[in-house]
């Protein structure tokens, strides 16, 4: 008997303890009276974005919160991240996930800047609205233990999108007659096509003048064509002269598909009548083959150069009249007299 | 030699050739290849049907260059000492011996005569091809020489039966294979059948001016020549192209229509043979006022040099002479210069 009495004894002294401690007990802050407003001041950062959330998202906002003297702010009211929150008895789905909290303390008032993130952890077929917060802190007056009232920090309103839709949706349906087709941003792609076609023009082009056998226009691959470019590339030395003359004397049995030689000229005009006006520099310019690469000692009696730059020279002007015939025109007539009587 | 030595003897060729022209008509190309092998010391072999005038024309030659000129008639029964000389019973009933065609002219002799030289025995051959190469001749313990001599052998490439082909090796001997030919020309196929100086073929060399050469100078001059025209890298290379196009005419791109090219050659020209061409060509640039060869020089004188040294494959050597000059033809097409 003594010993219920004593264990009697010991529980009604813990419960007078717990009763009697004002931290002791949890207070329901949302039966509290409002603080005097005068007393505290909010300013908020909330989140730029508010919609288009969905599971997993993380929501910051930042509540700087002013409380001026005599009133303090209870800590141990600040929210505890994990806390589920309902609404009407339904897990409304968006948890605070964690909250820093620093308080700047001065003569008559303590500044708390609080920073809340809430993580959503529901989703739903269709948008629907949900809401960070609100949080209740408790203040209570240093002057008077007793006086212990609350400041609501409000809710920011968001919406909550669906990850797919759900089922079958006729487009045709869920389209308004109002707007258009959204616009997308098509400039990436667009210098993306841009560089393509450059590129495949350029490389078009690179093909054409391979398979054109390196010449631009179609006129421009004609044996006489690609020698009179080469004449123009040679050196102006007697060395030059003499591959001038041999390259012009390749082109000439290229042109005939035999080896033409001053002894079967007539059998090449008869083959390429274009060239028969050209008859008298033909044989002068085997002349010229004469004494450059057989016979040194040997003088034209009808034409000669003042040099073998000056040979050269009228070789060059020789092949694009060549090069005419070949591409059917009449040669244009020399300037100036391209040899001279005697050396 | 002074150039105005090598003018007068160009003078003097160009002479012969005119007088010879004068009584062999529409023969030019031949009776310049003719004039060319004897500047160039060369024995030549000529080709050509019957009663063509290989003969008149050989005595005209022999008439304007002087010197003692002979003649043989091959045939399957010739032994080669009928070349050197005959035997016979003399009015005193003795057996006497008198010198053949070789000896008769003794050193004197300038144009050798071969007729029909296919239907001789290839002993007949071997005797004529050395006399050919060394000018010289063994017979009556006593060496004799022919300085001045040319041969001209004539063959009809008609005719198979009772002849014996002369083997490649006789026929490089021969500086040149000159075809005669009938003329096309109508106006001188009229006259060598209507005209009447045509008929008499004594009278008709008579007309040539004798002489117009001196055959026993020929030699010394011929080396004067050689020497005295040039030929040039370019010409050089030009040569060896068409040497090597002889042997591997697929090499160049060259071919002839209905012949299976890899088959077709044996051997291309020899080094005789080409440099037998060059001395031609030399002559032909001489003859053509130039100091120096060109490739159409060796062009003139291509055919006639390379032709005959050509070695086929039997089964295309009774096409030999069309087939021999289509190639050349392509090789001349096909090589280039420079």
């Amino acid at each position: 008997m003594t010993q219920f009495i004593r264990l009697f004894y010991i529980l009604v002294s813990f419960s007078a303890l717990a009763l009697t401690s004002p931290n002791a007990y949890a207070i329901d802050s949302q039966n509290l009276p409002d603080i005097n407003p005068a007393f505290v001041s909010m300013k908020s950062i909330d989140p730029v974005r508010l919609v288009g959330y969905t599971v997993g998202d993380v929501i910051e906002r930042e509540v700087i919160l002013t409380v001026k003297a005599p009133y303090k702010l209870i800590e141990t009211s600040l929210p505890i991240p994990g806390y589920e929150k309902r609404h009407k008895g339904q897990v409304i789905g968006i948890e605070l996930k964690s909250i820093q909290h620093t308080k700047k303390v001065d003569d008559n008032s303590t500044t708390h800047h609080i920073k809340l993130a809430y993580q959503v952890f529901t989703n739903n077929i269709v948008a629907k609205n949900a809401a960070l917060g609100p949080e209740y802190l408790n203040l209570v007056n240093l002057k008077n233990n007793q006086d212990i009232v609350k400041f609501r920090i409000p809710t920011v309103d968001i919406a909550i999108s669906p990850i797919a839709i759900f089922g079958q949706v006729k487009i045709e349906n869920n389209m308004s007659p109002f707007l258009g087709p959204l616009p997308l941003n098509h400039d990436k792609e667009e210098n993306w096509l841009k560089i393509s076609l450059i590129f495949l023009i350029l490389s078009a082009l690179g093909l054409l003048y391979i398979l054109g056998m390196r010449a631009w226009l179609p006129r421009m691959g004609g044996t006489f064509a690609k020698v009179y470019r080469a004449l123009r590339k040679q050196e102006k030395s007697a060395q030059g002269l003499k591959e001038s003359v041999a390259l012009l004397h390749a082109g000439l049995s290229t042109t005939a598909n035999f080896t033409v030689f001053s002894n079967n000229l007539e059998q090449f005009l008869a083959l390429k009548p274009n060239f028969v006006g050209l008859r008298l520099e033909l044989e002068q310019f085997f002349n010229l083959s004469r004494r450059i690469n057989f016979e040194p000692k040997y003088l034209d009696p009808t034409a000669s150069f003042d040099s073998d730059v000056n040979a050269q020279l009228w070789v060059i002007k020789f092949a694009r009249r060549c090069r005419d015939c070949e591409r059917g025109l009449s040669p244009e007539k020399l300037a100036t007299p391209s040899m001279k009587p005697g050396l | 030699m002074s150039d105005r030595q090598l003018a007068d003897w160009r003078n003097h060729a160009l002479n012969l050739e005119s007088e010879v022209n004068k009584v062999v008509v529409g023969q030019q190309n031949p009776i310049r290849l003719i004039t060319t092998s004897i500047f160039a010391r060369g024995h030549v072999l000529l080709e050509g049907d019957v009663g063509v005038g290989k003969t008149t024309l050989l005595r005209a030659f022999t008439r304007g260059i002087g010197g003692g000129y002979q003649r043989i008639e091959g045939t399957i029964d010739l032994m080669p000492n009928d070349l050197v000389y005959h035997t016979y019973l003399g009015e005193d009933g003795k057996p006497h011996v008198s010198p053949g065609p070789l000896l008769m002219s003794g050193e004197n002799l300038s144009v050798f005569f071969f007729n029909e030289i296919n239907r001789a025995r290839p002993q007949v051959h071997s005797l004529l091809l050395r006399v050919m190469a060394e000018r010289s001749l063994s017979a009556f313990n006593t060496e004799h020489y022919f300085p001045h001599m040319i041969v001209f052998a004539d063959r009809n490439q008609v005719e198979k039966e009772e002849t014996f082909e002369i083997p490649s090796a006789a026929r490089d001997r021969f500086m040149m294979e000159i075809p005669i030919v009938v003329p096309n020309d109508n106006d001188i196929m009229e006259a060598l059948v209507f005209d009447t100086k045509f008929h008499n073929v004594d009278a008709l060399v008579n007309n040539v001016k004798p002489d117009v050469l001196q055959f026993d100078e020929l030699n010394a001059f011929s080396g004067v020549l050689q020497n005295s025209v040039d030929t040039s890298d370019t010409l050089k290379k030009y040569a060896l192209n068409l040497w090597k196009a002889t042997k591997a005419p697929l090499d160049y791109g060259v071919k002839v229509s209905g012949v299976d090219m890899n088959r077709l050659v044996l051997s291309g020209a020899s080094p005789r043979g080409m440099s037998m061409m060059l001395r031609a060509a030399r002559v032909n640039a001489w003859l053509n006022e130039r100091t120096a060869v060109l490739p159409e020089d060796i062009h003139a004188v291509f055919h006639a040099t390379v032709a005959h040294r050509l070695v086929f494959s039997p089964v295309y050597e009774m096409r030999r002479t069309e087939i021999a000059r289509e190639m050349l033809n392509g090789i001349m097409n096909a090589v280039a210069a420079p």
